[in-house]
């Protein structure tokens, strides 16, 4: 195959991933503790054969995927009224213990389980400083300081424990909005969290959709260049043919 | 190509949302109604490059590897147990509960189911009833000679009957809670059954520590707010429209791809 179909090829393989990064976006816009993504490309040179009338060694640029960023700037604030919706400001992670270690969300709509453990909606416990959180029915409805210090009718319960990481982005999506990392936790500094509320996803459908358009445009400019390469060469093989007719 | 298929998770998604929605505004008017909300997760990534792993042998990491998510998913309807408001019907059947609890009931197959709608009325043989003729626990009686029943805030039963001067003291109605009230399982006819994540119920007194009290003549409304839904109402529609705008993109894409080298 000749370099412009190659070239063409990979933005094309580029595009359909960022639309897949942008379907996932807009997919979770109303998942809560969600961060956007967008996808990063770089430059790939590769060493091409001189064409005719060209000297010394040639270079062409294909795209390739770099990563994935994620953008960890906070989301709406979004009230409920629900009393374990806990909605998270500023920078950290609340813990959660599932069966593989600990995991780490910025979903904060929690719930008890028929032990009065506070719980994710997948089950898992939310670790305070001292474990797992119990709530007994004699402690009512409990309320959650700015610190993440819960207190019943009958005094304090527990702090929930909120934790920071050196790097955001190393941390490794898992679904049901969990992430995982081997950085050492650390107590977060910033944060601050509000009981019945719930922080929303940061995805902008501005963005996104205005994205997806130009994503969608650069993919038919690319095979319209791809095109008119092909018309070219017919052109060509066919003026060649004629002539030794 | 995923885009299609994660844009219709999210069309799903947004589906469910407005499916909440609508049996929130249906029931906006419903005695002991509890508004619902569905809450979303999204789905497994698919891990093309790892975040944090090593790009070189010098320790140099991957500041942020390639992860494809696969689209959301509904992870829960649950219940926003709050307090609904009191709406005065001077009916001496008609009970609230303020605060914490569910009214026991007895189910025709015997088994316990819960609620917070207290429309009562009396049975043909005198006991106190929910609107189905189910009993209300502990089954109470009032003799067809009384003229009036007076019901506590602590739930007491009391009726006045003409031959005697001092009121008689008929029963004693409880109030049942359990350690995660939104893990009822919710059975149509405003009645909820005990599973596994609400835990056992604890019967106990109206206005005992970590119990309501009884309102006499007042039914709670549902605590359904018709501004809250119509605005979650109009995000989710709006949400559902950039989702098939998606579907749209990518199909054009598709077809782009298609149509390429046949000119």
């Amino acid at each position: 195959m000749d370099n412009t179909l190659l070239i063409g090829l990979s933005q094309q393989v580029a595009s359909y991933n960022s639309m897949d990064v942008i379907a996932n976006n807009l997919a979770n816009v109303s998942t809560p503790g969600f961060r956007r993504e967008s996808t990063k490309f770089e430059e790939y040179i590769s060493r091409a054969q001189p064409g005719e009338g060209e000297k010394g060694p040639q270079s062409i640029s294909l795209v390739q995927d770099a990563g994935t960023m994620r953008d960890m700037t906070g989301g709406r604030i979004e009230m409920t009224k629900a009393p374990y919706d806990i909605a998270l400001n500023g920078k950290g992670y609340f813990v959660v213990q599932t069966a593989n270690g600990p995991r780490y969300t910025r979903n904060g709509h929690f719930t008890l389980d028929s032990g009065g453990r506070l719980v994710t909606g997948d089950g898992d416990p939310v670790q305070g400083d001292g474990g797992d959180i119990t709530v007994s029915p004699d402690d009512g409805i409990p309320h959650v300081a700015q610190d993440g210090t819960v207190t019943g009718l009958k005094g304090q319960l527990a702090k929930l424990q909120i934790v920071q990481f050196d790097s955001d982005t190393q941390l490794v999506k898992q679904g049901s909005s969990l992430f995982a990392t081997t950085q050492p936790a650390q107590p977060a500094t910033a944060a601050t969290l509000e009981q019945g509320a719930i922080e929303s996803s940061n995805v902008e459908p501005v963005i996104e959709i205005s994205h997806m358009i130009e994503i969608m445009r650069a993919y038919q400019a690319t095979a319209a260049l791809t095109q008119s390469q092909e018309d070219l060469k017919r052109a060509a093989i066919d003026k060649i043919a004629s002539t030794q007719n | 190509m995923r885009a299609l298929s994660i844009a219709a998770t999210g069309m799903q998604a947004q589906q469910t949302n407005v499916e909440v929605i609508a049996n929130n505004l249906a029931n906006m008017n419903t005695t002991g109604y509890k508004q619902q909300r569905a809450q979303f997760q999204d789905l497994l990534y698919q891990n093309i490059e790892q975040p944090g792993s090593q790009t070189s042998d010098s320790g140099t990491l991957l500041p942020s590897g390639i992860q494809l998510g696969a689209g959301v998913r509904t992870a829960s309807v649950y219940r926003i147990t709050t307090q609904g408001d009191l709406q005065s019907t001077s009916n001496p059947y008609d009970l609230a509960i303020q605060g914490e609890g569910y009214f026991r009931v007895t189910q025709p197959d015997g088994t316990d189911a819960f609620t917070r709608a207290g429309n009562f009325a009396l049975s043909p043989s005198g006991q106190i009833v929910t609107d189905k003729g189910y009993v209300v626990a502990p089954g109470i009686a009032v003799p067809a000679t009384a003229t009036s029943v007076a019901i506590n805030a602590q739930g007491q039963v009391q009726a006045t009957i003409p031959t005697q001067s001092a009121p008689q003291t008929l029963g004693q109605l409880e109030l049942d809670r359990f350690p995660n009230d939104s893990g009822l399982n919710a059975q149509g006819d405003n009645l909820f059954l005990e599973t596994a994540s609400s835990g056992a119920p604890q019967a106990g007194v109206p206005g005992a520590a970590g119990y309501g009290t009884i309102q006499q003549g007042y039914l709670e409304t549902s605590n359904v707010n018709p501004v809250e839904e119509i605005t979650s109402l109009i995000t989710a529609q709006r949400a559902y429209e950039m989702n098939s705008k998606v579907v749209t993109a990518a199909n054009e894409m598709l077809q782009t791809t298609n149509t390429m080298g046949s000119g």
